[in-house]
């Protein structure tokens, strides 16, 4: 079976965001970047499966070279080699188009990627992928198995969960409980230092404008009740919000 | 704007709120004609909108790939499609949009279309900054449960046109072998009120004063990370950066430290409430109201304050 698994690399969940006045995007400047979550969640179950199955788990990233460390880690934790396309994508369509092109290329039987990346919370990618490729799509998937030709998955749906058989070729979102995140071991670094990261050019159809992006305030009341009084919250509810 | 679509989940045959709001919002662009594609049963007959609407409802089973989707993709061909996000509209809208080649922009905070142009507020970084952004041939769009209808025109009831059901195409290999509904509980991701607890609640056994709370304010329940992990509530109650994101109009945070993780999954939310014994919990900060005192005893006597009234 071959698995490509999508990554994206997204500032640390604890940084904070700034603007950079120059060019009114978001600022790159002291973040620390990250696989994304959900992406290093769909990673781990690949791995999970090539080590029970037998699989070639390709990784795959669209962005700049500054990445290349985030993939070399994935790397690390077990895949066989990895991709970047490399341009800056500002659009989720990009991303899109610049994974089915790949895969158009070098067909696949399975896509993973996280349900959305952390960063521009999209969610869309596996719909637009699948879409575009024809393949099965099933999001957010919560478990994982092979069964037969196919495999078998629980899937979140609004209100609940489903359990359904699933044909390959499939692109699925991911997300937690799926796997547990993996740190990279030793001989897995070792080796990821001789993996090939192959370098493709980037798909930059889109039609989409990015003008400026901006830091969202939310002012708060910042009322604090004293805990003999705390009853009062109610009335303060009722009074001065309009919540029930 | 000649023609749009809009996708919309149905529950007990009727719309949400939310869904007759966008119908409202689509007739502000005075489109040539307004298709609604219901996902779910359709028991309603009449809806706000500046002129009558046709309505398709999507037959049970999966719409999951293009093969399946093929007759719903020719339904919409030529139309500007919106919905409301959820889990299955945006896989629905992500995978007719690729499927006929058009582009999508999803997290909508704020739209307008003037000129042949939408403009366009996304929300990014779990709602920490936003993105304004413009395009001409965009068709699809997903906006966020809290987009803002508050300045719409008010449109009177129009009954609708007709409704067809559409089926899925066969050909696709995919079955659901068990539906798992979440029963006896309010839908987090729903809820207009919901009450939050953390670690601070020291022991799952002490969850009765949170759900006591909860059902005196007729709100779901959530928790945090750390709590879902240790398996004192079940993983589909955990909110934050991966975990649900929640807009309600009121959340009460009881017993969470309020770790920027958290904060990611709740900043939506139009007023917060946060009760913890630590004066320093960084939680008090992002709070409209705040109470510093131990929730064993705040807990109780507000669910005795509801009840009183």
């Amino acid at each position: 079976m071959k698995i490509l698994v999508c990554i994206s690399c997204v500032p640390d969940t604890t940084s904070k965001i700034a603007i950079d006045p120059s060019t009114s995007q978001i600022s790159s400047q002291g973040l620390t970047f990250i696989v994304g979550p959900y992406d290093d969640y769909a990673l781990s179950r690949a791995i999970e499966l090539k080590e029970s199955n037998g699989a070639e788990v390709v990784v795959l990233h669209v962005g700049g070279p500054e990445s290349e460390a985030l993939i070399r880690k994935c790397l690390a934790l077990g895949a066989d080699s990895a991709v970047r396309i490399d341009g800056n994508p500002t659009s989720s369509t990009q991303i899109a188009s610049s994974i089915v092109s790949y895969v158009k290329q070098h067909p696949m039987d399975l896509i993973l990627m996280g349900k959305e990346s952390i960063d521009y919370n999209s969610g869309i990618v596996h719909g637009l992928v699948a879409g575009a490729l024809g393949y099965t799509h099933f999001n957010p998937v919560m478990h994982l198995d092979i069964d037969g030709d196919g495999l078998k998955l629980e899937v979140e749906m609004d209100g609940g969960k489903m359990d359904v058989s699933c044909p390959l070729p499939a692109v699925l979102g991911c997300q937690e409980p799926i796997a547990e995140w993996k740190i990279p071991s030793m001989r897995g670094i070792m080796t990821a230092r001789t993996k090939e990261i192959a370098v493709l050019p980037f798909d930059t159809s889109s039609q989409i404008q990015i003008l400026k992006a901006d830091i969202a305030e939310t002012a708060r009341k910042n009322k604090m009740i004293k805990a003999e009084e705390a009853e009062q919250l109610i009335d303060l509810l009722r009074t001065e919000t309009n919540v029930f | 704007m000649k023609k749009v679509a809009i996708i919309a989940q149905t529950k007990e045959g009727q719309l949400s709120d939310a869904s007759q709001s966008l119908i409202s919002f689509v007739s502000s662009f005075s489109p040539e004609s307004i298709l609604l594609v219901a996902v779910g049963e359709v028991k309603f007959t009449s809806v706000p909108a500046f002129k009558s609407v046709d309505v398709i409802q999507l037959s049970e089973g999966l719409w999951i790939d293009s093969v399946s989707i093929q007759p719903l993709i020719q339904s919409v061909d030529g139309y500007t499609v919106l919905g409301i996000k959820s889990i299955q509209v945006d896989n629905l809208l992500s995978l007719l949009a690729a499927s006929s080649s058009q582009e999508m922009i999803s997290g909508i905070q704020q739209m307008s279309y003037s000129g042949g142009k939408f403009s366009i507020t996304k929300s990014i970084f779990s709602g920490k900054a936003s993105l304004a952004l413009t395009s001409e041939t965009a068709a699809y769009f997903s906006l966020n449960r809290n987009f803002d209808f508050s300045a719409n025109p008010a449109y009177g009831e129009q009954s609708i046109n007709s409704v067809s059901t559409l089926t899925s195409a066969a050909g696709s290999k995919a079955s659901i072998l068990a539906l798992k509904p979440i029963t006896g509980s309010i839908p987090l991701p729903d809820a207009a009120l919901v009450v939050g607890a953390g670690r601070g609640l020291k022991d799952p056994g002490n969850w009765t004063i949170v759900e006591d709370l909860a059902k005196a304010l007729g709100a779901a329940t959530a928790c945090s990370k750390p709590v879902s992990d240790l398996n004192w509530r079940p993983h589909h109650e955990h909110v934050g950066q991966t975990g649900v994101k929640i807009s309600p109009n009121l959340y009460i945070a009881c017993g969470i430290s309020g770790a920027i993780q958290h904060l990611a999954g709740v900043n939506g939310s139009r007023i917060i409430v946060v009760i913890n014994n630590d004066p320093e919990a960084p939680f008090f900060k992002h709070a409209d109201y705040g109470i510093v005192g131990d929730v064993n005893d705040i807990l109780p006597r507000l669910t005795k304050k509801l009840q009183s009234h």
